[in-house]
C-alpha cells in the first residue's frame, strides 16, 4: 500500500485574484488583509509585511492615476500568486484613458529604477530629487515605485493593454 | 502645541526643556498626506522655533506609513535646516520595514547635526 503523497511546507502555494472597488479606502482595507493572510502562511513577518506594502504602494498608484471616470470600473483587479520562499508576484491592473500620458510617465519611471545597478541607488536618488524640487506634488512624486523597488526587494515591470495598465511587482523571497 | 490627530493617524506632542517629542501612532494612509501634516508642521516650527527649542520625531509605534507620508518627512527634513531647527528622527531598528525606510534617509545627514536619525 502506498502513503498518498505529501506536499513539503515550503511548497505551499498561494493565490489571490480579485475585482476592487475604486475607493481609497479599500487600500488600507487590502493591504492589511494581505499582510493578515500571508502572516498565516508563512513565519517571515517581514517578508509579509513587505508583500502587504506593495500591495498598497500599487493600489494607491492605480487610484491616483487610474481613469474612474469612462473607464472600466471592473478592470481594477489586484492578484497575488507565488509560493512561499519563493517568489511573489503582485499586480494591480486599472483602467486607463485613451490618450493617457500617465502611463507613459508609469513605464518611463520603471524602466528608470531598472536602469539604476540597485534598487536603493534609484530610491536615494529620488528622494534626493523630491528634497530639490520643493514645488512637486506629491501626488506626482512617484516615490511609491522606487520604494517598491527598495523596500520591498522587487523587480518591477508592465503592460499596457486594451485600455488598462497592469503593474507587475515580483519579490523574491528566496533566502528572505 | 495640540496633537494631530487625523483619520487612522495620531502624533502626540509633548514638550520638555524646549524639546518637542512629537510621537506617531497608527497609519499614515491618507491619499494626500502633506495636506493634512504640512499645516501641522507649520504650527510646530513656529512653536518650536519661537522657543529657540528642537524635535525629536518618534517612529517606533507607527504601524504603516505610505510613500506620500515619506514625501512629507523629506520636506520637513529640508524646512528645519534651513530654518536652522534641530530635528531627530528616532525608530524601532528592530522592525526591517522601518530600518530600511529611516536608514535611507540618512542621505540627508550632514556635518551640521540639524538632522539625524536614532534608534528607540
Amino acid at each position: 500500500m502506498s502513503s498518498a503523497p505529501q506536499s513539503h511546507p515550503d511548497e505551499i502555494g498561494f493565490s489571490i485574484d480579485m475585482t476592487v472597488r475604486n475607493e481609497w479606502r479599500n487600500v488600507d482595507l487590502l493591504r492589511t488583509s494581505v499582510q493578515n493572510c500571508f502572516t498565516a502562511v508563512f513565519a517571515d513577518v517581514d517578508g509579509c509585511h513587505a508583500i502587504a506594502m506593495v500591495t498598497g504602494e500599487l493600489l494607491e498608484n492605480a487610484l491616483k492615476y487610474g481613469d474612474w471616470v469612462s473607464g472600466d470600473r471592473a478592470m481594477f483587479r489586484l492578484r497575488v500568486n507565488g509560493m512561499r520562499n519563493d517568489v511573489v508576484e503582485v499586480s494591480v491592473q486599472n483602467p486607463l484613458r485613451r490618450d493617457d500620458t500617465n502611463a507613459q510617465a508609469l513605464l518611463s519611471a520603471i524602466e528608470s529604477i531598472n536602469s539604476y545597478p540597485t534598487p536603493e541607488a534609484a530610491y536615494r536618488a529620488r528622494m534626493l530629487q523630491i528634497a530639490q524640487n520643493d514645488d512637486e506634488d506629491a501626488d506626482l512624486s512617484r516615490l511609491g515605485l522606487v520604494r517598491i523597488a527598495f523596500e520591498g526587494n522587487c523587480r518591477l515591470s508592465a503592460k499596457i493593454e486594451d485600455n488598462t495598465v497592469t503593474v507587475i511587482a515580483s519579490l523574491d523571497l528566496r533566502g528572505a | 502645541m495640540e496633537n494631530l490627530q487625523s483619520g487612522d493617524l495620531t502624533i502626540e506632542v509633548a514638550e520638555t526643556d524646549s524639546l518637542f517629542r512629537c510621537t506617531w501612532k497608527g497609519k499614515s494612509n491618507e491619499r494626500n498626506p502633506p495636506e493634512i501634516l504640512r499645516p501641522w508642521f507649520d504650527k510646530l516650527l513656529a512653536a518650536v522655533g519661537g522657543k529657540k527649542g528642537s524635535i525629536e520625531m518618534h517612529f517606533e509605534k507607527i504601524e504603516h506609513f505610505n510613500s506620500s507620508t515619506i514625501t512629507a518627512l523629506i520636506r520637513l527634513i529640508q524646512t528645519c535646516r534651513k530654518a536652522e531647527i534641530r530635528l531627530v528622527m528616532v525608530y524601532d531598528q528592530s522592525l526591517k520595514w522601518q530600518r530600511l525606510s529611516f536608514d535611507a534617509l540618512r542621505v540627508f545627514e550632514k556635518n551640521d547635526e540639524l538632522f539625524s536619525l536614532r534608534f528607540a
